[in-house]
């Protein structure tokens, strides 16, 4: 999976959002569902994460 | 020569031909290059004209407004433009002409129109607005898109003022929860100094434009203000073209200036602003929430079909092992009556043959025995026609000498006796003479003849 550093909130919805199209098109067979699945939840924990979580890292970087 | 006089005698020379040459009131247009309300609550203006092309002054008059016209005149005037009665504003006065002897010439305003004022304001801004239109740059901060994580805000903003802490408490106070991360980046707000301390914010935060999202301009306090700062061509080329997306809450409640009309998104007040960014945010949320949602959806549905299937085929497994039996059971009986009848095939062949084989070999022992028999009886007749019984029947006589049968006389001597068999017995005779006959058979037939009995 993509590296944490390198994720972008964009980048992280719009693999979430080919995950669910995959999902939502039968595109994919139980096998990798469940890999995908997975990935998905780390995708929307990260999501949520920056949404919600305050990076103290960030609030460094800025007032810098 | 003319008496000479006082300076203070010709200054009141003066004052009185003006007053008496131009008694009337004038509407004047002219600009401000100078505002100061003084202690004593008058208000000291200069009043310019500039050359359109070349800037340079052509004229210039000093102006007062006494304070019990001022007190009438300010709020009415800032009331109209939304707009403070301050320098580099264009306007429409009533003013009568005045010589002091000590103060020298000035102008006594007595009434403003504020109309023409923000005629002037408003041209000024259309002019600016079709310069950068003309330059391609008018909405390129518009076509900007808002990241989908408005979150870093650089915010530009006078330190102390109420706006910028008004826009951080609405910021944080959001009741979701979400994360922002404002940081200010002090500018003066208001008068001449707004162009280039916003411009040089907007040159810091460019430096750095990777680290933030958005950039917003407020200003906070009181409706009236100098805003003239915020209606400048430099001001708006630089903001149309700046690569983040600007938001503005100036606070101006008339007109846009042209900061605003060239910003990426304009809201009134800097609260708002941080309404604004809190809205995206949660647009942001709900889009992730349907994302969510949607993969929930289709997960749980294509779980019902593939239950529905697993339960399909196994409802279909019984029938297809059943049929699968069936099937291998009919293979089974075909090849057993193939391999019966093929077996019978071969009996039928094989006592076929033994039959035919059979016939064969009794007609082959019948053939054999005819030939024999007809053999036998070819043989029984010609033992039968070699019987001596019947050539001495025919007349044949057969001679013996000593029980031998005489076929040369050479042999028998004369005097010997032989014997002479004949069909009804025999007869002795004595041999008279012998004589081998040319012709032997003649000879035997005389010598043998049974007229020759003795």
């Amino acid at each position: 999976m993509t590296k944490k550093e390198e994720l972008t909130y964009e980048k992280a919805m719009a693999q979430l959002e080919e995950i669910v199209q995959m999902v939502e098109n039968n595109q994919l067979d139980i096998d990798q569902i469940g890999e995908k699945l997975k990935e998905a939840k780390t995708l929307i924990e990260y999501c949520k994460d920056r949404l919600y979580k305050t990076d103290e890292e960030v609030k460094k970087i800025l007032k810098s | 020569m003319q008496k000479p006089i006082t300076l203070g005698e010709l200054n009141t020379l003066v004052r009185d031909t003006l007053a008496c040459a131009m008694p009337d009131e004038y509407w004047v247009q002219a600009e401000l290059s100078e505002v100061r309300t003084a202690a004593n609550g008058h208000c000291y203006v200069e009043f310019v004209q500039k050359n359109p092309h070349t800037n340079a002054l052509v004229a210039k008059a000093r102006g007062n407004i006494w304070r019990n016209v001022w007190q009438l005149l300010e709020p009415a005037f800032e009331r109209e433009t939304g707009q403070r009665f301050v320098a580099g504003l264009k306007v429409l006065v009533l003013v009568s002409v005045q010589f002091h002897e000590l103060y020298g010439y000035s102008l006594t305003v007595l009434d403003i129109d504020p109309t023409y004022t923000m005629g002037d304001l408003a041209r000024r801004r259309k002019e600016i607005l079709q310069q950068l239109d003309d330059e391609g740059v008018l909405t390129l901060n518009k076509e900007l898109e808002l990241p989908a994580l408005v979150q870093r805000i650089a915010v530009i903003s006078s330190a102390g003022a109420a706006g910028y802490g008004d826009f951080c408490n609405q910021l944080q106070a959001n009741r979701e929860g979400f994360a922002f991360y404002p940081h200010l980046f002090p500018a003066v707000m208001q008068g001449e100094q707004v162009e280039p301390s916003i411009i040089a914010a907007l040159d810091a935060i460019a430096a750095q434009r990777d680290c933030w999202d958005v950039v917003v301009i407020i200003r906070g306090g009181g409706a009236t203000s100098d805003l003239t700062g915020f209606d400048t061509y430099p001001l708006a080329a630089n903001c149309a073209q700046f690569p983040l997306p600007i938001i503005t809450g100036i606070g101006h409640e008339r007109d846009d200036t042209v900061l605003d009309l060239v910003a990426h998104t304009r809201v009134k007040t800097p609260t708002a602003a941080a309404e604004f960014i809190i809205g995206l945010a949660q647009e942001t949320a709900e889009a992730l929430g349907d994302l969510s949602a949607r993969l929930s959806q289709a997960l749980a549905a294509r779980m019902t079909v593939e239950t529905r299937r697993l339960e399909e085929l196994a409802g279909k497994l019984p029938t297809l092992f059943s049929f699968a039996r069936l099937r291998e059971e009919q293979k089974i009986a075909a090849a057993f009556l193939r391999l019966t009848s093929g077996v019978e095939r071969i009996t039928q062949r094989g006592q076929q043959r033994l039959y035919t084989f059979q016939q064969q070999f009794t007609l082959h022992i019948r053939t054999c025995l005819l030939r024999e028999e007809h053999r036998l009886q070819l043989l029984a007749q010609r033992a039968h026609s070699a019987d001596p019984e019947r050539l001495l029947a025919r007349g044949y006589s057969i001679t013996l000498h000593h029980g031998h049968v005489v076929k040369d006389p050479s042999n028998l001597a004369v005097g010997d006796e032989v014997e002479t068999r004949v069909e009804k017995g025999k007869i002795r005779s004595i041999v008279k003479n012998t004589s081998p006959n040319s012709s032997q058979k003649g000879e035997c037939l005389a010598g043998c003849s049974p007229s020759e009995k003795s």
